[in-house]
């Protein structure tokens, strides 16, 4: 199976481990990624100000050039996840976001694609159970925390995705890999986001507190699907200020998938941890 | 009216000019008795310091041209356009690596890109400005560059960014960081640097230099032509 | 300080630009209590809406607009349904409609501009800077 991809500015730089072990793991499962050839920064912002629309620009275009390909665009990155999903939602629902955005489109666009997330793939194409059957029992033992943040699973009407209270999809995958998911109350708690630039203190004291948090439920690793929570969570530690002992390595839930279904591990972007992961995983 | 058929109104600032048909924005103002003392440049559609926006009765659109390079066309309302203020960064070539955290030291701003296309739409050069942002935003330096190499830094996508982004600057950042440290070093180059070094041809520059005219005339007829 | 006359002003550019309304919260807490950046807020997201309700400067002029990370646990939980994410947005939009932002590139440490993922860059660019 051949799906439309979206990578997002980040997953080509900081966040390669992130793009490399999607890539790996859907291939490992029998589904390709083929990238959309032309493709600009999504906006990583959802516009919340309901009178200007220019902000929805960047992110309809990449909806409409997927339209042209498939039904489907895969994107992994929560943040453009987010954007993509309540665009086409906005496109689809709002007669004059919908007027208003095609006409910086170059072509029209009525909403027909469909943002699909890698964990939802996993769920409906590949199936849990058949993802049960592949793994030999590498992560036996392993407790992992799956730490959703906040822009995979708000508002719920428009992601869909799951329950924006307690969340399972990923203690899902993890239980099928072999893991034992552990339950901790700070799940979807935002990690400060973007407050990392402009008031740290707020992704110090929140990360301290998902990290303290999900420890005292005996996690072992942090599972996590945006690249913004996991430099959040992995940077705070790896300054020496995460007052979690031992660290807690964040990792992206395709790098746990990978493990488990023991892909090369120099192809799953490891190296760029600050709380190397490999010594738990690999060790 | 024969003579009237092959005059054609245009606007400069706002003031009515007849001028003839079929000449360039440039040589059409000129004639209008504009001297250009600045921003005039090579008049061969190289230098990018004659942009132009126009305007046609009846339709919204803008649009742009180089005043060197555009012909006229009755009804046009043009003016030019000064060389937009531009931020731009000082660097040291040789310390810099060609990845995205270079760019983005020096020109922060470039994440501030919404996507809306402007810049593209109102490139005379007809780049793809967008695409070479986008490609400059998740660190692809060598794309940027190839997309951006025929920019002739005339400043309209600056003019019309809402981020108030300097796309042109981002890009010949990206250029010189491709040319520096990313694109292969020309082996035969090196070599015949170390050649001249060597003193291969010392010989014959002295002879060269010692020759008269007549005999360095002989020499330059007689020389291999590329057919 | 921006200047926007008479409280019924505020209140309206306010529901405008959010399409909210903000006179349907019956300041119950909710939203304070789920908050993320609470902790250096000198304004609590309840207190934020009373003032925009009453009208007053102090919503546009408090720390709390510029500290929310927009998680939007507030509005998934509010009991009212109003979209309070909203509400923090337009009044950062009306700051920084009239250039008065937080964020510009000098502020950021370097060292920081470039570890960080550039999502983070672009977003904060976004929330925080006119």
């Amino acid at each position: 199976m051949k799906l439309p991809y979206f990578p997002g500015c980040t997953l080509y730089t900081r966040a390669r481990g992130l793009d490399h072990s999607t890539r790996a793991v859907l291939a490992a499962l029998g589904i390709e990624l083929e990238e959309l050839p032309n493709w600009t920064c999504c906006g990583t912002a959802f516009p919340l100000a309901q009178d200007n629309y220019i902000g929805m620009v960047a992110a309809a275009r990449i909806l409409a050039s997927a339209a042209q390909h498939n039904g489907r665009l895969v994107t992994v990155c929560s943040f453009c996840y987010h954007v993509l999903k309540r665009v086409n939602h906005s496109i689809k629902n709002n007669a004059e976001a919908r007027r208003k955005l095609n006409d910086y489109l170059e072509q029209g666009y009525g909403g027909e694609t469909v943002p699909v997330h890698p964990l939802e793939i996993l769920k409906h194409d590949v199936g849990f159970e058949a993802l049960r059957a592949r793994v030999r029992g590498r992560l036996k033992g392993l407790k992992v925390a799956c730490y959703y943040g906040c822009l995979l699973v708000r508002p719920a009407a428009e992601m869909d995705f799951d329950d924006p209270e307690n969340p399972t999809i990923m203690e899902e995958l993890a239980a099928a890999l072999g893991a034992e998911p552990v339950h901790f109350p700070y799940k979807t708690a935002c990690c400060g986001s973007y407050q990392v630039l402009n008031a740290y203190d707020v992704v110090a004291s929140r990360g301290r507190e998902i990290l303290a948090a999900a420890a005292a439920h005996g996690a072992q690793v942090l599972i996590t699907s945006c690249p913004l929570c996991q430099f959040n969570l992995d940077w705070l530690q790896g300054r020496g200020e995460g007052t979690v002992l031992p660290a807690l390595p964040v990792l992206y839930f395709t790098q746990l998938l990978g493990t488990a279904l023991e892909l090369p591990a120099e192809g799953l972007g490891f190296e760029s941890h600050y709380v190397d992961p490999r010594p738990l995983l690999l060790g | 009216m024969a003579e009237e058929k092959e005059m054609v109104s245009i606007y400069i600032m706002g003031k009515q000019y007849r001028v003839p048909y079929g000449v360039t924005i440039m040589k059409a103002m000129e004639y209008a008795g504009y001297r250009f003392i600045r921003g005039c440049g090579c008049r061969g559609g190289f230098c990018g310091a004659c942009g132009t926006v126009y305007r046609k009765p009846g339709d919204f659109r803008l649009k742009v041209g180089l005043a060197c390079q555009t012909v006229v066309e009755d009804g046009m309302h043009l003016t030019q356009i000064p060389f937009y203020p531009a931020n731009k960064a000082t660097y040291n070539l040789e310390e810099l690596t060609p990845t995205l955290a270079t760019l983005l030291r020096h020109y922060p701003e470039m994440t501030r890109c919404l996507g809306c296309n402007s810049c593209t739409r109102i490139c005379p050069q007809e780049l793809q400005v967008m695409d070479y942002m986008a490609a400059a935003q998740r660190g692809d330096i060598a794309k940027a560059a190839h997309m951006s190499f025929d920019c002739l830094m005339c400043g309209l996508c600056a003019s019309r960014c809402p981020a108030e982004i300097v796309q042109y600057n981002v890009a010949l950042l990206a250029r010189r960081l491709y040319g520096r440290h990313v694109a292969p070093r020309a082996e035969h180059l090196a070599r015949r640097v170390e050649e001249i070094k060597a003193g291969k041809f010392d010989a014959e520059i002295e002879r060269l230099m010692k020759m008269d005219r007549l005999e360095l005339q002989k020499l330059y007829d007689a020389r291999d032509i590329e057919p | 300080m921006v200047s926007v006359g008479p409280s019924g002003e505020l209140c309206e550019k306010i529901s405008e630009i959010s399409g909210q309304n903000p006179f349907l919260c019956m300041q119950c807490g909710t939203c304070s209590a789920s908050c993320t950046g609470i902790g250096v807020m000198d304004l609590l997201p309840r207190q934020v809406v009373r003032m925009v309700q009453l009208g007053r400067r102090e919503a546009l002029a408090c720390r709390s607009i510029w500290v929310c990370s927009s998680c939007l646990a507030c509005t998934a939980r509010c009991p009212r349904g109003i979209d309070i994410a909203r509400l923090m947005e337009a009044l950062r939009a009306i700051n920084l409609r009239k250039g008065h932002e937080v964020l510009s590139p000098e502020r950021i440490p370097a060292a920081l501009l470039t570890e960080v993922p550039q999502m983070a860059v672009t977003c904060a660019f976004r929330k925080l800077s006119a």
